[in-house]
């Protein structure tokens, strides 16, 4: 038992909070939201090659293909880190979701064609899950793959928030593969059927529009009509997909969980700052009892949810990682679920004791409440997690 | 980070568990169940398990080796902590979380070898003499005096909250030796023979209903060598131990209790409710499941701060702000627990302990009442935020 990072997690976490800072800053963010409202490609390949110098894309995948084999725990301090600036980058899309489900699922032919190329920043991978109504679970895959007489697959269906897909050089479609009349019909098995799908870029039939999100938050729709793909495009087996994506969303969970934080301990600093350097009724703000208390809850709560964050990654990584297990399954409940209310009752509380500077866009406070908005909602917000939580109980 | 307990530890937390659960019985807590003290265990099986806990080393475990202790570290110190408060378990006071340890830091060496083979033994017992009427949060305001006189000591004043009086050996007093000196500069640290002449003891009834005390000295003489510390610098000793004693207040036995409780009688009680006909429990009621979903996940972070500030001294760390926070932390989510058990034990949660049909055996009662003191004790909920906004967060006092 020993819940201090060591040296060389404090070493990784510094030079991502150091980096952070200097280039990942309001007003770099600010050029990114600003290109994507006006309907221009928003994704900064600048930023994300020098984050693969860093060797952070490639950081938490196979070594045998790139990559630097580190843990969750050390991806989500690097995903902490990086959570503390406002700049988005393509950690989620292209490493939590597409990259590490490669390298649970995919073949060695997938793999060796795209992590060396993620961990590179050369290509940006995306994981189309969702779909009307935006709800979590393997039933409300309805995207169809249909199998085409000479092998591969036919894929329709639309999916929705599927997070940095205009810059995805490969989306995998989750999609429920097998005979429409039937086939899959087994109820005790709600995950039977769903296969999963790399589509690559340009394919016809694929059509991706920006879903404008709080905070920036790179998502769009996906539609996808008649676009066929080889039978070297499935990811796994067919009608195999499922758990592999409950791992990828456990993962996303827990690792939201720690952009969270990240989050949180943003506006938290912003907050002691200003509470020290703001002089009202002739004292700095910060010496008064109820904002002192206001700080101190903050700090309450982000020691709580950097915790409980570290805990589900640290849950989820090596032999007893199975989010289907209970220890693993409540870890990762509770950091969400924990998180997803904590963080954005944070940022207001930091509003309160910013009162109205904090309210204009000039001042970066309120970028981290905007994104506190999306991260909470991502991966399933804190009911669906407290429900996942209550059955284990 | 590693969240797991290593084979010593878990080896550590199997072996106290067996004995708590072999010595505490629920014959045992039936027959020596006394709601007139504070940790509803009769005095006399108190102090006889206290022996026990002595005898088996328990006491003495966190100590270092030329004292007779085990030299176990402060994960070990949790691990006891959290069992002891998940066990209900007696004997569990600052005779054992705080006097050793300010003992070992601030004690003479005669000091050291007098009282801790008899503590270390859970022969010899202390009251911490600290609050009084008038100094509570400002407790560097205390006014108990303490006169020299030649190779003496004389101690007048009015102590109040002294928990453990009735029974203690000791007393452990703060007074005030240097009346002239800034508050914080000018006390001193004394251990009080509970046997002197001039020692009045009182009995407060608590709203929980067990019996508190508060401790008056009229002139009451103590040698010199019953000073600890350096004269004049007994602030330095009061502050000094808190830390650790709040690692072990800080530990989460307590909430993992209720939370066990609560989830039991919520998956074995019917509900009643229009909502959910025909064999539901409260369990199936959504609102309930969420709401407990809420409180395990408190109880999971309580653990988890608590075991961080373990990490933090163990890493040489003093992580004073930071067992404050830990403390706080636990003990609002036990107040959380309070509230949510009390709600859901519907008409019958009023009844008390001894009342015919009372849910849980009227215990979600005495303990809402009692967790009272977590309001104000050790700091409390608010002095606990001003310590952790200008001493962890730097904010400025004024």
């Amino acid at each position: 038992m020993d819940l201090v990072a060591s040296e060389e997690q404090r070493l990784l976490r510094d030079s991502a909070l150091a980096f952070a800072r200097d280039r990942m800053g309001a007003a770099r963010a600010r050029e990114i939201e600003d290109r994507a409202a006006a309907g221009l490609p928003a994704h900064d390949a600048e930023l994300a090659a020098e984050i693969a110098a860093l060797g952070w894309l490639g950081a938490a995948l196979p070594v045998a293909h790139g990559g630097g084999g580190v843990g969750l725990l050390e991806l989500a301090l690097l995903i902490e880190a990086c959570g503390t600036a406002p700049c988005p980058t393509t950690l989620f899309g292209s490493v939590v979701e597409a990259g590490l489900l490669l390298a649970d699922a995919g073949s060695e032919q997938q793999r060796a064609r795209w992590l060396p190329r993620i961990a590179a920043g050369e290509a940006v991978l995306a994981v189309a899950l969702l779909e009307e109504g935006a709800r979590l679970g393997a039933h409300e895959v309805q995207a169809r793959a249909t199998p085409l007489a000479g092998g591969g697959y036919r894929l329709d269906g639309r999916k929705t928030l599927v997070r940095d897909a205009s810059a995805a050089d490969a989306l995998v479609i989750a999609a429920r593969a097998g005979d429409p009349e039937g086939g899959e019909a087994d109820a005790g098995d709600e995950g039977a059927g769903v296969t999963l799908l790399l589509v690559e870029r340009g394919a016809a039939g694929l059509a991706i529009e920006p879903q404008p999100a709080s905070g920036g938050e790179p998502l769009f729709a996906v539609a996808l009509d008649g676009v066929e793909v080889g039978a070297n495009a499935i990811v796994g087996e067919q009608g195999a997909g499922w758990p592999t994506l409950e791992r990828m969303l456990a993962r996303g969970a827990a690792l939201k969980a720690a952009e969270l934080v990240g989050i949180g301990q943003a506006a938290l600093d912003l907050t002691l700052a200003y509470a020290r350097e703001r002089t009202q009724f002739g004292r700095p703000i910060g010496s008064f009892q109820a904002v002192q208390h206001h700080c101190a809850n903050i700090y309450r709560e982000l020691v709580a949810c950097r915790l409980l964050a570290y805990r589900a990654a640290w849950a989820l990584d090596g032999a007893g990682g199975d989010p289907a297990e209970p220890g693993p399954r409540r870890a990762v409940a509770a950091a969400k679920a924990k998180a997803s209310e904590a963080i954005p009752w944070a940022t207001r509380v930091a509003h309160q004791v910013h009162g109205g500077v904090g309210y204009y866009r000039d001042y970066p406070l309120e970028q981290h409440t905007r994104r506190a908005i999306a991260a909470a909602a991502a991966y399933g917000d804190a009911r669906y997690h407290r429900r996942r939580l209550a059955q284990t109980l | 980070m590693d969240f797991a307990l290593d084979a010593d530890q878990e080896a550590f937390r199997a072996e106290l568990c067996a004995f708590l659960d072999a010595e505490l019985g629920d014959e045992v807590r039936e027959r020596h169940r006394d709601l007139r003290e504070w940790d509803g265990w009769a005095a006399g099986f108190a102090e006889e398990f206290r022996r026990r806990l002595g005898a088996r080393g328990y006491i003495s475990a966190p100590w270092p080796t030329e004292y007779g202790g085990g030299g176990r570290d402060i994960v070990d110190r949790v691990i006891f902590a959290e069992e002891m408060e998940y066990h209900g378990a007696p004997a569990f006071d600052r005779s054992v979380t705080y006097i050793p340890d300010a003992l070992l830091e601030f004690g003479s060496e005669a000091q050291k070898r007098e009282l801790l083979p008899r503590i270390g033994r859970g022969e010899c017992t202390f009251f911490l003499g600290y609050s009084e009427p008038d100094a509570g949060s400002d407790l560097a305001s205390l006014q108990t005096r303490a006169e020299e006189r030649g190779d003496s000591f004389v101690i007048t004043g009015q102590k109040a909250y002294s928990s453990g009086a009735d029974r203690a050996d000791y007393g452990w007093v703060a007074a005030r030796t240097d009346p002239d000196a800034p508050k914080h500069r000018g006390i001193s640290l004394f251990l009080v023979e509970m046997t002197s002449p001039g020692i009045e003891i009182a009995g407060h009834a608590t709203t929980a209903g067990w019996e508190h005390h508060s401790v008056a000295f009229d002139a009451v003489e103590v040698p010199r060598s019953a000073l600890v510390g350096e004269l004049n610098e007994g602030w330095r000793v009061i502050m000094g131990a808190i830390d650790t004693e709040r690692a072990s207040l800080g530990a989460p036995g307590l909430v993992l209790a209720q939370l066990d409780r609560l989830v039991a009688h919520c998956r074995e009680t019917p509900d009643e409710g229009a909502a959910t006909p025909g064999g539901a429990t409260l369990l199936d009621d959504p609102a309930v499941a969420d709401r407990l979903a809420r409180l395990a996940i408190e109880v999971d972070a309580a653990q988890l701060v608590s075991y961080w500030v373990a990490s933090l001294v163990a890493h040489g760390e003093r992580g004073q702000h930071e067992s404050s926070l830990a403390l706080l932390y636990k003990r609002e989510t036990a107040r959380a627990l309070d509230v949510a058990a009390l709600e859901l034990l519907g008409p019958a949660g009023a009844l008390l302990p001894d009342a015919p049909g009372a849910p849980l055996g009227g215990a979600v009662e005495r303990e809402y009442l009692d967790h009272l003191y977590f309001h104000f004790a050790a700091g409390g909920f608010d002095i606990t935020r001003n310590v952790i906004a200008t001493r962890g967060l730097g904010l400025p006092r004024s």
